[in-house]
């Protein structure tokens, strides 16, 4: 495993770091103020090259040339289209629309009848199960996003939190308070566990923005790096283990050379 | 991606994630700028109470794979809500001792009672893929958080295992050694037990049944007994002729010497009461646990209804205010599982509840509005709404102007009242005219005992079905009698009072009182009152349920969506396919019962005998002969007559702790004189049948049969079987069985041959248990439209579950000779899912494919719905509300001879020479400062559960609960070693200080203070088992009150009992005050003190 406090040599940053967990924090909420329709944002991220750089070793699709320039007000109307107003391009960007078991307009089978006030068409519920589920989570903290239109399982308040959540950790693990930085890392596991809809948002993303492409490709991004930060960033924390929380025995990475 | 562990997440980036380090991720993004308007570095996060345990907690999933076959559905016994459960037997039977273990015990998922808010699967459903959770539309755990295939079960029912296999359980009979209660015995044959109850015993010196019975037919002894007094027949003659018989020669109207051997017990009273003890023995004495609950509250609704209707109820679903009253159904009364899911959803979608209870309940908790009422109080809060809706015209005028069920019908009223019906003020017991009193019609007219009414339209008195709508308010003479109606009776009993006296008898403000009313009358029909024993318990119980029982007469409220519900919906269970009710050549029971109910003392030869009133005891001539508290006072006094031999099942009738003055009862049961035979049939050596001659080894309800009824609180028809999963004690017997075996040896009738007629009149034995109870399963699977035949596989299941439950004891050859052939499959049926349960709607099934769980069926599919007809509920009362009782006034308190009201009446709490114990109208100073009420645990179905260490962990003892004010004032701080001075005793506890119960009132859970069951040693063939110590699983020190994080149980001894600081009656010293018209022990009317002990520690 890698925890080891050895900053200089070729080993990888334990994903307990301090500076790879305030790393993860700007991303998330950078990636939130995207897609919560931030154009400002977005813009001065792609002007700096950022998406560049992680297109480049995560495997999005993403062509250089258009990420480096865009023109804010479009990229407000080409949200609002994907995002904001229900019409032919929109993409419900929450997770209740995208749940598995959502009826669809063409599943004749499903004579759905919704117990929500919020029902939305045909593409499942606004504020579905998802949501609650969100919401559960937010509350084991007190959190609020400020993002996301005020829809809990929206995308943008989903970074939101994980990004807070990050940050959080950080100061944590500065302070030498072990036990609540593992219960925020962990928070942040079971928060990215409920993220796999994200595969489908993006594929129906990339149907509708066919013409602009930059949403397509942020949310690409989104979902790549959600996708490693599962596996190799926060998911690898959990099994590197680096305090002496866990029994000894039970962890195969145990380092002979724990975290000082 | 999705979850992290999930390795189809983003396949395109897994070569990527190999090369892309979180060094390299971190080079990257230090290029990056914080968001300008960026939030996540400003969030304060609160992670206090964010979990930290080492390990997740969550979804588990590590489980075992079973089937139907590992599962048997029966009936939780404890607590008295009786839930439908499932057995899950274990797969290995541990040591072999026992038939098999149970790995764990969840609800019957084919009941509604257990899997609210959701429905329950159709009844059709294969029990293979509902055990396994396979049946579709049942949910998953995982994605839905609940799944079908376990139903809802509350932590008292899964700690059930703990009484099934308790260590302390009786094992063999019993015989004491030494004198009664002295805790040592010897084991002996169940050959021995029976012979020496039946033949009598040199070694204790006790006789036998044999000896002490004696019947003969009522009608023959009277005809004689009038012969005796019209000189026609010699006195010494018809002594020598029925001395062998009868009690008393000289008061021949005391019954059968049959009626001296007394039968105690709560369950299997079709079985046991009905059919070996009433017609079998030929004696009125077998009593159930009334007396010590609430028959006051079931007597005080009895008597205002026309119907059937012994208790409150609402139809939660529909309703949008909900006066609970003196009752705490999120914990009990057929509450936990069952009313708390519906009570809470009720709330979330709008509904208002307020709670009427001195005491910060559960339930109060949750309420809008939280009523501390003085304990016995009731009536006035009640007659003080009564003024305010009356006066304010909120009354449903138009349904109380609806003299009869068809003038009601017309009006779209399922139920009508007595308001309009006239009463015959001047007469003896002042009885309701009738129209052949007033002569409206010949005595011999189709209308002659009619109500009479004044009609609106003519302002002519006329018989009530002959008025579409009647006058409210009349006092006039007809034919040279005044008669007056019921409502201007009613109304002028209400106001006797202000609404701001009524206010300052229940310690409330007026201002109360009146946002009460005002919101019980302000939605229509969807207002409903749901009490129980808290008005109830008190020596004026009757008339404080009579009161509220009124309130929803004044709207009216019964049988409508969302109102009042009555629904006494089951299926047949005694008779049908057998009538089980019925003993060939049986015997009819005759005379005045022990507990002298429903006989008025004048009317009895004692009477004369004892010079008038006052009588020696009291009597309860208009309540049923229930008042079991009087038991034991009886026995001692001999009054009316002796007890010779007591039966006693102490599962639910464990009087010593559960009768107020409980403490008074072992003097009596030690006493062989009084009570020469006495024989316990019980599953541990308890507080009460410890002063057995014998105790007999009972099986546990997971070990036997019964049909425990339903509380009227539902909206569709069930019938619950509960069946022997599993045999712990090889040699216990249910009772039932050891009387059948009695009653053989006694040669008497209703056992053995010949004893069950079935519909063709052939006659079946009664040998067993299963001989009775697999009839009464195949009675309900017959009745309305019977149920599907069991499938091939379905009966291959029901005998593999059964053969691994009860291994050898289970005979299938049996049990199968107990029905007709081509009934079995139909009975396993009903077996196979813990009973019969009516689908929400019709064709369940096909709609249950299509929505699944979470729909709520009853509400969405109109006139297919079971459970409403239109804005009615489907099982109706459909009967008159009494304002006035003219049954009431027919009986006569039996110390001074007066009639009792037929009107609601605030009363004091009185003693039985009419000394005030608790003022309410008066102004007397009680005997000390603070008014000790009681109340079931949350944590403990009754005295029966505290034998689980899961159950004494969650509380340890039970706390006083003080108010702040009475405690500062004391010295007195939460946690502190307290004495409750109750006059005659005191007792040490534990003080409890919090804001949640009334200034001047204090309270304990009850059930605590035990003296049996494990609580003391006992001694067995020489061997003595020492009493239960403290046990546990966590290393922590014992909780202090409202601190209940984890804590030892401590021994089955611990805490006090409530009902031994009780007081006595003043006349009687030896039992607690009894409610002479309601019959129930009075609970809530002791005084105390309370001081700190010692340093307090």
């Amino acid at each position: 495993m890698s925890g080891t406090a050895d900053e200089g040599g070729d080993a990888d940053l334990p994903a307990t770091d301090p500076e790879f967990l305030r790393m993860r924090a700007r991303t998330y909420d950078l990636l939130s103020a995207c897609l919560d329709g931030d154009a400002g944002a977005l813009v001065e991220a792609a002007e700096n090259g950022y998406f560049v750089q992680l297109s480049a070793v995560f495997p999005v699709d993403i062509d250089p040339e258009l990420l480096a320039e865009y023109d804010e007000e479009a990229l407000e109307v080409g949200y609002d289209n994907l995002f904001a107003v229900p019409g032919p391009h929109y993409v419900p960007p929450f997770a209740s629309a995208h749940a598995a078991d959502a009826p669809r307009s063409d599943d004749a089978t499903a004579n759905y009848e919704s117990d929500s006030a919020y029902h939305a068409g045909d593409d499942g519920e606004l504020l579905g199960e998802p949501a609650a589920e969100f919401a559960e989570l937010y509350d084991a903290v007190d959190f609020e996003p400020t993002r996301g239109d005020g829809i809990p399982d929206h995308v943008a308040a989903a970074f939101e939190f994980l990004g807070a959540l990050a940050q959080a950790e950080a100061d944590r693990r500065k302070a030498g308070n072990i036990e609540e930085a593992e219960a925020l890392a962990d928070l942040q596991r079971r928060t990215l566990d409920r993220l796999g809809w994200l595969d489908e948002f993006h594929e129906r993303v990339r149907e509708a923005d066919s013409a602009e492409g930059a949403f397509a490709r942020i949310v690409g991004v989104a979902r790549t790096f959600a996708a490693w930060d599962a596996r190799s960033g926060i998911g690898a924390a959990e099994a590197e283990s680096p305090d002496d929380q866990r029994d000894a025995t039970s962890n195969p990475d145990n380092s002979p050379n724990p975290d000082p | 991606m999705s979850s992290t562990d999930d390795p189809d997440i983003d396949t395109e980036s897994a070569d990527a994630d190999a090369s892309f380090t979180r060094r390299d991720f971190v080079k990257i993004a230090g290029g990056v700028g914080a968001v300008a308007a960026g939030s996540t570095a400003s969030v304060n996060l609160d992670t206090t109470d964010l979990w930290t345990d080492k390990e997740q907690h969550y979804v588990g999933t590590d489980f075992g794979d079973y089937g139907a076959e590992d599962v048997i559905h029966t009936t939780c016994g404890q607590c008295n809500t009786f839930c439908p459960i499932k057995v899950r037997l274990a797969d290995e039977s541990g040591t072999g001792r026992y038939s098999s273990l149970v790995r764990k015990l969840a609800g019957n998922p084919y009941s509604f009672l257990n899997t609210q808010p959701f429905s329950q699967v159709p009844y059709d459903s294969d029990p293979q893929q509902v055990a396994t959770g396979d049946l579709e539309g049942t949910g998953d755990v995982a994605g839905d958080r609940w799944s079908l295939s376990g139903a809802r079960m509350c932590l008292k029912g899964q700690a059930g295992i703990q009484t099934a296999f308790d260590a302390y359980r009786v094992r063999k009979p019993m015989k004491r050694v030494g004198p009664r209660g002295s805790g040592e015995w010897k084991t002996i044959s169940w050959e021995q037990a029976i012979a020496e109850i039946v033949e009598g015993n040199e070694e204790l010196g006790h006789p036998g049944l044999r000896e002490l019975w004696g019947y003969a037919p009522k009608e023959k002894v009277m005809s004689d007994w009038e012969a005796v007094q019209n000189g026609e027949m010699d006195k010494e003659k018809f002594d020598r002729k029925w001395e062998d018989a009868l009690i008393d020669t000289d008061h021949p109207d005391l019954g059968p010497k049959a009626n001296q051997i007394v039968d105690v017990g709560g369950f299997r009273r079709n079985f046991i009461r009905a059919r070996l003890w009433k017609q079998g023995l030929g004696s009125l004495n077998s009593v159930h646990h009334a007396g010590t609950c609430g028959i006051s509250s079931v007597m005080g609704n009895v008597r205002s209804f026309g119907g059937k209707k012994k208790r409150q109820y609402a139809d939660i679903e529909n309703c949008e205010y909900l006066l609970v009253w003196g009752t705490n159904p999120l914990v009990a009364n057929k509450g936990p599982t069952w009313l708390a899911p519906k009570l809470t959803n009720a709330m979330e979608d709008g509904m208002r509840m307020d709670v009427v209870d001195p005491r910060l309940s559960k339930t109060a908790e949750k309420a809008q509005q939280w009523v501390p009422v003085e304990p016995g109080a009731d009536a006035a809060l009640a007659m003080g709404m009564a003024r305010w809706i009356i006066e304010r015209d909120r009354h449903d005028v138009d349904y109380l102007r609806n003299p009869s069920k068809s003038a009601a019908s017309a009006d779209d009223e399922p139920t009508w009242s007595d308001a309009t019906h006239l009463v015959r003020v001047d007469a003896e017991a002042q009885p309701k005219a009738r129209s052949s009193d007033l002569g409206l019609v010949t005595g011999d007219a189709d209308a002659a005992d009619e109500f009479v009414v004044v009609d609106a339209e003519t302002g002519e008195p006329v018989p009530a079905g002959d008025a579409d709508a009647a006058v409210l308010d009349v006092d006039l003479t007809v034919g040279g009698e005044r008669v007056r109606s019921a409502w201007s009776l009613y109304r002028e009993r209400v106001f006797e009072h202000t609404v701001s006296e009524y206010a300052d008898m229940a310690g409330v403000a007026p201002e109360t009182i009146a946002e009460v009313a005002d919101e019980f009358t302000s939605h229509g029909k969807r207002a409903a009152i749901m009490s129980y024993r808290g008005p109830a318990k008190h020596a004026n119980g009757f008339q404080n349920q009579r009161a509220i029982a009124t309130l929803q007469h004044l709207v009216g409220n019964y049988d409508w969506k969302g109102g009042q519900m009555t629904p006494y919906a089951g299926f047949a269970t005694m008779s049908g396919r057998y009538e089980l009710g019925e003993v060939p050549d049986g015997h009819s029971p005759w005379g005045v019962p022990l507990l002298r109910g429903g006989v008025n003392y004048e009317e009895t030869s004692l009477f004369e005998r004892d010079d008038g009133y006052p009588a020696e005891r009291p009597w309860f001539p208009v309540a049923p002969p229930y008042a079991a508290q009087e038991i034991y006072g009886s026995a001692k006094d001999e009054y009316p007559y002796s007890v010779e031999a007591l039966f006693l099942r102490p599962y639910s009738n464990n009087h010593v702790m559960a009768v107020a003055g409980g403490d008074k009862i072992p003097e009596v049961l030690k006493d062989t004189e009084k009570i020469p035979l006495f024989v316990a049939s019980d599953t541990v050596v308890g507080d009460t049948s410890k002063y057995a001659d014998y105790i007999l080894p009972e099986p546990t309800y997971l070990e036997r049969w019964e049909n425990f009824g339903t509380y009227p609180n539902k909206r569709l028809a069930d019938e619950k079987i509960s069946q022997p999963s599993v045999k712990v004690v090889p040699d216990a017997r249910p009772f039932e069985e050891v009387l059948i075996d009695i009653w053989k040896e006694m040669d008497l009738p209703g056992v053995g041959e010949d004893a069950i007629p079935d519909a063709d009149g052939n006659l079946w034995s009664l040998d067993s248990s299963e001989d009775f109870y697999l009839k009464l399963v195949a009675n309900i699977a017959y009745d309305r439209e019977p149920v599907a035949d069991a499938s091939d596989s379905e009966l291959d299941t029901f005998r593999k579950a059964h053969e691994k439950g009860l291994g050898k004891h289970f005979d299938l050859k049996e049990w199968k000779s107990a029905v007709e052939p081509e009934e079995w499959r139909k009975v396993v049926t009903v077996l196979n899912r813990g009973g019969r349960f009516e689908e929400p709607i019709e064709n369940y099934d096909e709609a249950f494919a299509e929505h699944g769980h979470d729909y709520d069926y009853a509400e969405r599919y109109g006139d297919r719905s079971n459970a409403y007809d239109g804005d009615h509920l489907r099982y109706k009362l459909g009967a008159r509300a009494d304002f006035y009782s003219e049954v009431v006034p027919k009986g006569k308190h039996s110390y001074t001879g007066e009639r009792f009201d037929p009107l609601p009446k605030v009363e004091d709490v009185r003693h039985y020479d009419g000394s005030v114990q608790a003022e309410v109208v008066s102004d007397e100073d009680p005997e000390r400062p603070l008014r000790l009420v009681n109340w079931k645990p949350r944590t403990q179905g009754a005295t029966r559960t505290q034998n689980s260490p899961w159950l004494r962990e969650t509380r340890p003892e039970n706390p006083l609960w003080m108010n702040p004010e009475d405690a500062d004032e004391r010295g007195i701080e939460n946690g502190d070693r307290i004495e409750i001075d109750a006059g005659r005793r005191t007792v040490e506890a534990v003080a409890m200080v919090t804001s949640g119960i009334r200034p001047g009132v204090v309270g304990a859970m009850w059930g605590w203070g035990r003296e049996g069951d494990g609580a003391v040693a006992e001694t067995i063939d020489g061997k003595t088992r020492e009493a239960v110590e403290r046990d546990g699983h966590t290393p922590y020190e014992f909780d202090e009150p409202m601190r209940e994080e984890a804590a030892y149980a401590k021994g089955r001894d611990a805490g006090f009992a409530i009902n031994h600081v009780q007081p006595l009656d003043s006349e009687l010293g030896d039992v607690g005050l009894s409610d002479p018209v309601g019959g129930s022990n009075a609970q809530y009317d002791a005084f105390v003190d309370v001081t700190k002990r010692g340093e307090g520690e």
